[in-house]
């Protein structure tokens, strides 16, 4: 049976915290050493997904040692950066009625793409964008580019361009798991589990949104990077069990293990559990204020000074499509899309 | 503008992120080519490996990397199963890529994307139709089993692959089976909504409730597709060779009979049933056309090939049909005989080649007319690999010739000396009666490859009283399907396949856009 436990996503995609920070370290220093080499990050990228190097910067050649050398981002900048396009990616999905599995779909290929790039080598939005693309496409719930792209005032070039870096990030493992499925099944489960009466229904119904509720905020931390669809689903229901208090929970739990013959032992879970839980609480979203410092420095990073700008904009003219990126390359905000 | 090269960033910087370029591989030859692109043998230049290279067309830009592409990889990164082809992995190459003729895709996608899969040597259709080659009966159990069991797999997966046909079938050396070709798959699920296109499966494979415009269906078309396969196999040649879709609609219902409320509740509200009734009640024919077939292996064909999708059998309940555990048994797939490797650019060449030497032969018959004797003598009819079932109570009636072996007992002859690349294969002795050969070996007179015509292919059951093959004997051997009657192509080309093909001719551009 093809199932999670065979999964690229179990196999290629879950890791450990030192994991996940090595990767993020990685991402930055590449994108540092093309900043050092060439004066700006931003990657050309081909519709085929082939990749250019930024144009060496006449300016900054110039203004060499001077304080004018981009700074790159930090990692809590980068993670800030992300964080806000996380947010706006359940958002332009929440606006379209995607389905959960999509939202989290992309969610998920959006962080899995980034942890090959730093945000300063491939513009957030984009990439978010062509994420919820790719997700509608692999989910089978089909949108097409253009109507995605008008329905958030964007060019659809700027989504097919990215389309082949994305998935090449991807390393092609399009399959992920979201916990949504898992909480329906838990629910289901939970049924049984506990003897039913008529009111107690309700309050799994109860139960079941709740937890949805939580996994929702639970998808846009890095805890799906680190522990696999049924652990984020139970920590949902864990919280949400918390709020409606019907059922032991760690009893649950117990049950569980013990008919799945599991290796884990309830303590290892509820750890795993603990855990989860912490990255909820500890997620941050940048201020307003945050955010204007960070997209001065990407600005600058990506070397979208006016000056570059213009030399852009002439250079690609005869590519009308991507004429509109320069355009839209402009500083997000909470009211850009 | 420093473009980022391989050396830059898939190579160095590898497995910061992406896929391998396919300069890690070495094209040896080119096997198969569709609409699709093309297909390669290749050798991983680090290990030695074989491989085949499917490269993915990009031409339907509008909506960017092709579904179909999609589709296929996320199946096949998904399903782990012997009778499943395996994807090893997929590579781009960076550069701008000329094709044989030295143009550059007419596209702009300068870079492609190729999918690596396990290398295999044939593919049924190709085996099928080698020269002077018959199956055995437990062979073709062999086969059947494979197929249905990675179907099953396949199905249980929730997987449809919407291309069942004897050219997605790939067969190694080992005599292992695998399905292949997923571009037209796609996942389903009990509680799918949406409708599914019908305008999937190769026409001659396409079941009734398809050609009658049904756009929710499930495993059900599959097994049909399954059923005309098992009938080609043990007929010989494809049972529902239609040239169009009302064509295609009226063999079946000739063979099958018409449908009704009765044997299929809810057909006349069936989409294009109105366009499609036939005009005159049709009976069942199935157990009269296929009656020298034997009684397991018609129960289990008239199974599949029940009109109703929903009364067809399943790819669970075929197999444990009585067929798979009456003797002779399904072998070995290991006992199976090696083949020199068949694809279609192979075979096409070795064809060229082996109707030359036929004409030098020709000549040099003038001068040496006992090159003849190097024709094989008819020396195989032991070669069944389990002779003694054939005089059991399972011995089909009309058939005095048990199917020969082009099986394990052939190696004793050691290999036949015929012209380099030609056919290795003898031909049974046990099909005079099937008529085929014995004429044309005088005719043309050629040594190994003359007396067989290049695309014959016998039924097991000789002298079976089909008329079929001897027409086919009869006739010079070329030009019996229809024009696109060929030998094999290899991981699912489209344009060497048989029968016309789902999407008129390009799968990407009718089908690559948001169809389900």
């Amino acid at each position: 049976m093809a199932d999670f436990q065979t999964s690229t996503h179990r196999a290629n995609w879950i890791f450990t915290t030192q994991e996940l920070d090595d990767k993020y370290n990685a991402a930055r220093q590449r994108a540092i050493q093309t900043l050092e080499k060439y004066g700006a990050t931003l990657m050309e990228v081909d519709v085929d997904g082939t990749l250019s190097y930024p144009e060496p910067q006449i300016n900054s050649k110039d203004n060499a040692d001077k304080h004018s050398r981009p700074k790159p981002l930090t990692i809590e900048e980068e993670r800030y950066m992300r964080v806000f396009y996380e947010n706006k990616l359940q958002e332009v999905c929440n606006n379209f009625h995607f389905p959960h599995k999509i939202q989290a779909t992309a969610l998920i290929y959006f962080k899995r793409f980034y942890l090959q790039w730093s945000v300063m080598q491939h513009h957030p939005k984009n990439i978010m964008l062509t994420c919820i693309y790719a997700a509608c496409k692999i989910e089978e719930n089909h949108v097409s580019a253009e109507e995605l792209g008008k329905g958030i005032s964007q060019d659809h070039q700027l989504i097919l361009n990215n389309e082949m870096i994305v998935y090449q990030s991807l390393e092609f493992d399009l399959i992920v798991y979201a916990p949504y499925r898992s909480i329906d099944g838990f629910v289901n489960d939970m049924e049984e589990f506990c003897p039913v009466k008529d009111d107690q229904l309700q309050v799994l119904k109860a139960i079941h949104e709740t937890a949805r509720m939580e996994v929702d905020k639970i998808m846009l931390t890095d805890a799906p990077l680190l522990f696999p669809p049924g652990q984020l689903a139970l920590a949902a229901l864990r919280s949400s069990n918390e709020v409606h208090k019907v059922l032991d929970f760690e009893r649950y739990l117990r049950s569980i293990l013990s008919r799945q013959s599991s290796a884990h032992t309830v303590s290892e879970l509820i750890e795993s559990l603990n855990s989860i839980d912490s990255w909820v609480r500890g997620y941050k979203f940048p201020s307003e204020k945050d955010l204007k410092h960070i997209n001065r420095k990407l600005k600058s990073c990506w070397g979208l000074s006016s000056h570059d700008e213009s030399k852009k904009r002439e250079k690609k003219s005869k590519h009308k499509s991507k004429k509109s990126l320069n355009e839209t390359q402009n500083v997000p905000s909470h009211t850009d899309l | 503008m420093a473009v980022a090269g391989p050396g830059q960033l898939n190579v160095e910087e590898y497995p910061s992120w992406g896929s391998r370029s396919v300069d890690c591989f070495e094209k040896l030859e080119q096997i198969g080519e569709g609409t699709y692109g093309q297909v390669y043998m290749a050798r991983e230049i680090r290990t030695g490996e074989i491989v085949a290279l499917k490269k993915i067309r990009m031409d339907n830009e509008k909506e960017g990397f092709p579904i179909t592409a999609i589709r296929e990889i996320k199946i096949l990164k998904k399903l782990h199963h012997e009778n499943v082809i395996k994807l090893k992995e997929i590579v781009t190459s960076p550069g701008p890529e000329t094709d044989e003729q030295g143009n550059q895709d007419g596209n702009k996608f300068k870079g492609g994307i190729y999918m690596v899969f396990e290398y295999m040597d044939h593919d049924l259709t190709g085996l099928a139709d080698r020269p002077g080659l018959r199956f055995t009966v437990p062979q073709i159990k062999c086969y059947m089993k494979q197929l249905l069991t990675g179907l099953h797999y396949c199905h249980v997966n929730q997987v449809l692959h919407r291309d069942i046909k004897g050219s997605n079938l790939l067969i190694d050396n080992e005599g292992n089976l695998k399905l292949a070709d997923f571009g037209l798959a796609r996942s389903f699920s009990t509680d799918h909504t949406g409708n599914l296109t019908n305008r999937v499966i190769t026409l001659w494979y396409r079941p009734p409730e398809l050609l009658l415009g049904a756009t929710k269906y499930g495993p059900a078309v599959d097994m049909w597709s399954v059923g005309c396969i098992f009938a080609e196999l043990l007929n010989g040649k494809p049972i529902l060779p239609g040239k169009n879709e009302p064509e295609q609609l009226n063999k079946i219902f000739e063979l099958c009979g018409s449908p009704d409320e009765l044997n299929w509740p809810g057909v006349s509200k069936m989409p294009w049933y109105n366009n499609f009734k036939p005009s005159r009640p049709m009976k069942r024919r199935i157990r009269e056309v296929f009656r020298h077939f034997d009684r397991h292996a018609l129960d289990l064909l008239d199974s599949m090939l029940t009109l109703n999708p929903e009364k067809r059998i399943t790819a669970q309940d075929a197999l444990v049909a009585e067929y798979f555990w009456n003797d002779p048994l399904p072998c070995d797939p290991k006992s199976l005989p090696k083949y020199e490797s068949s694809h279609e650019f192979q075979t096409k060449k070795k064809r060229q080649q082996q109707r030359q030497n036929e004409e030098t032969a020709k000549r040099q018959k003038l001068q040496h007319p006992q090159q003849h004797t190097r024709l094989p003598p008819i020396q195989h009819t032991g070669g069944q690999a389990h002779p003694s079932h054939w005089h059991g109570p399972n011995h089909p009636i009309n058939n005095p010739q048990p199917p020969v072996s082009a099986g394990p007992s052939h190696h004793q002859y050691g290999r036949p000396r015929g012209p380099p690349g030609g056919p290795n294969r003898y031909p049974p002795s046990g099909n005079q009666s099937g008529g085929y050969n014995q004429n044309r070996g005088a005719q043309v007179g050629g040594y190994s490859g003359g007396p067989y015509p290049p695309q014959g292919r016998g039924p097991p059951y000789a002298g079976s009283g089909m008329p079929a093959p001897g027409q086919r004997g009869a006739a010079s051997g070329y030009g019996v399907g229809p024009p696109n009657y060929s030998q094999s192509s290899q991981f699912g080309g489209s344009a060497g396949g048989r029968g016309p093909n789902p999407m008129g001719g390009n799968r990407n551009q009718q089908y690559g856009g948001w169809q389900q």
